[in-house]
């Protein structure tokens, strides 16, 4: 038997579920050679993520933390960043 | 144990320590350099400049995780090497033995052949000290006069322009960067840096530095116009710190020449980065750049064949070189070669840039531009050789790929030439194919 209550929490838990899902799916992934180090991207990050690190190292960041805002990809001079979807639910 | 001593703390010294690190868990770097910051980024400077970034961020490691590696840095001058008994002398009288030597010291700005150009005032843009004295003299400066060209140039243009001082610049031709950027390119900019409120003076030389007290007052051009202003920043190009090399009699033309596993003419001394002038299979010369990315790549593969014996040494393979790079506030890249001839404004090469864009053979090029958004290509016969993408950057990563890994692009030659085709379509539909074709990821 729904009421109100339970659609409210079924409408939170979907949006909440969709948000997650999207967090997983995608990450912010650096194209290392074109990468000078400037720092801007860890100065953009809302939440402190030392992007440049991930940069400089050739890894996406898998921070579990990252929004995927997008920040540092918009900020980024020099068109190091870009989104990458992970397929972590391929075939799942 | 091995003593390896690096002179130059730029990135190639850099990555050569790590690589160095990554093989010989025990043995001792020594890094040399005269700067007391250590390794920051140089290209953050620009933004440093711009305001966009405070100077901490300039800083990509903790002197905790430089700590971790493994170094000993010293912060002084090196005076001379002895290849005979394997010594480094440095300033203060610390003497450093080597089994093996990187020279990683960079380039430096030439300076300006002109009285007056030793006064108090007159700025370069080559290390981090440089940009504190330009920021430190810009709160009391109303009017600047920037000289010469490339990148360096209008990074000090548009520093000064967000730090509110009025900036004049003395272009000695009719267009900026005329060697690497077509007259329609050099228009972009140019027009973007008079919105900002920069005055451009075309046809202008140097000709003296008028100064007062050893300061700075103004300029006059040879043709008799006086400029006032308290800040003169010049950008004619660099040149690769050699010195130390021909004195040790190292091999050199315009920088130390080195073979393609990145060692000099004498044994275990090697040469990374700005300094060294490698061999570039494309145009069969030896070749300098001023890159980042060459330079990081030069410094990992140097360290990696310092810690290595000869049989296990890896070579060093020149690739098409690519800026990215903000002029005017437009993100530009430039890939491969672009352009030919000498640019009035520079002497030789400049930061950020490379010899090869100018080796252009004889090539098609054709172009598109909407607004500010432009892309041009060079096409020879079933590959393109270079590319210029202003504005929007959609083409930038395809087009890096296509030059960089020589794709055969004689199915769409034709159709790429015929008059208003659409480029950014063609190269896009082309490289989704390719990708495919490649069973590259999406």
């Amino acid at each position: 038997m729904y009421n109100e209550f339970t659609m409210g929490f079924k409408r939170l838990f979907h949006q909440e579920k969709t948000k997650r899902q999207t967090l997983v799916t995608g990450q912010v992934v650096p194209e290392t050679t074109r990468c000078v180090q400037c720092g801007i991207c860890s100065f953009s990050c809302p939440i402190n993520i030392d992007v440049r690190r991930h940069a400089w190292l050739g890894q996406p960041v898998e921070d579990s933390h990252c929004l995927t805002c997008g920040e540092c990809v918009k900020r980024c001079p020099r068109g190091v960043l870009s989104f990458e979807r992970t397929h972590i639910f391929k075939g799942a | 144990m091995m003593h390896y001593v690096i002179i130059g703390m730029g990135v190639a010294g850099f990555a050569a320590a790590e690589s160095i690190r990554r093989r010989d868990p025990y043995g001792e770097i020594h890094l040399v350099s005269e700067e007391p910051e250590g390794y920051y980024s140089r290209p953050g400077l620009a933004y440093y400049l711009s305001d966009e970034i405070t100077e901490k961020l300039l800083f990509p490691f903790t002197h905790k995780e430089i700590h971790t590696l493994g170094v000993t840095q010293h912060v002084a001058r090196a005076l001379c090497i002895l290849p005979e008994t394997r010594r480094v002398e440095l300033s203060g009288q610390v003497r450093l033995s080597y089994d093996r030597l990187l020279i990683a010291t960079g380039a430096e700005a030439r300076p300006l052949d002109i009285p007056g150009s030793e006064a108090e005032g007159v700025v370069k843009l080559d290390c981090l000290g440089d940009a504190r004295a330009i920021l430190r003299q810009a709160r009391r400066t109303k009017q600047a006069v920037v000289v010469g060209g490339g990148i360096t140039a209008l990074e000090l243009v548009e520093g000064l322009r967000a730090r509110r001082v009025k900036v004049h610049y003395l272009l000695r031709g009719e267009r900026y960067w005329n060697n690497v950027l077509d007259p329609i390119e050099a228009r972009i900019i140019e027009k973007r840096l008079k919105e900002e409120g920069v005055q451009i003076h075309y046809h202008s030389e140097l000709g003296e530095v008028i100064q007062k007290n050893g300061r700075v007052v103004g300029v006059r051009t040879k043709d008799g116009l006086k400029i006032d202003c308290e800040l003169l920043a010049v950008a004619v190009g660099i040149q690769p710190r050699i010195e130390l090399a021909v004195a040790a009699g190292i091999a050199v033309e315009r920088g130390i020449l080195v073979d393609e596993y990145l060692r000099t003419n004498l044994p275990d001394i090697f040469a990374a980065g700005d300094v060294a002038q490698v061999y570039d299979p494309a145009s069969g010369k030896a070749m300098l750049d001023s890159l980042w990315g060459p330079a990081r790549e030069q410094g990992a593969v140097a360290g990696l064949n310092m810690a290595s014996s000869p049989e296990e040494f890896q070579p060093y393979s020149k690739k098409v070189p690519f800026n990215v790079t903000r002029l005017a506030g437009l993100t530009t890249t430039i890939i491969g070669t672009v352009g030919q001839g000498r640019d009035d404004d520079l002497l030789g090469i400049a930061r950020g840039d490379s010899e090869t864009w100018r080796q252009l053979p004889d090539v098609l090029a054709v172009q598109s531009d909407f607004e500010v958004n432009r892309v041009r290509l060079l096409l020879g016969e079933r590959r393109l050789v270079g590319a210029v993408v202003m504005g929007d950057q959609k083409l930038s990563h395809p087009l890096q790929h296509l030059i960089r890994q020589g794709v055969d692009i004689s199915p769409i030659h034709e159709r790429l030439l015929q008059p208003g085709a659409p480029l950014a379509e063609i190269i896009i539909e082309y490289w989704l194919d390719y990708q495919q074709r490649e069973g590259h990821a999406a």
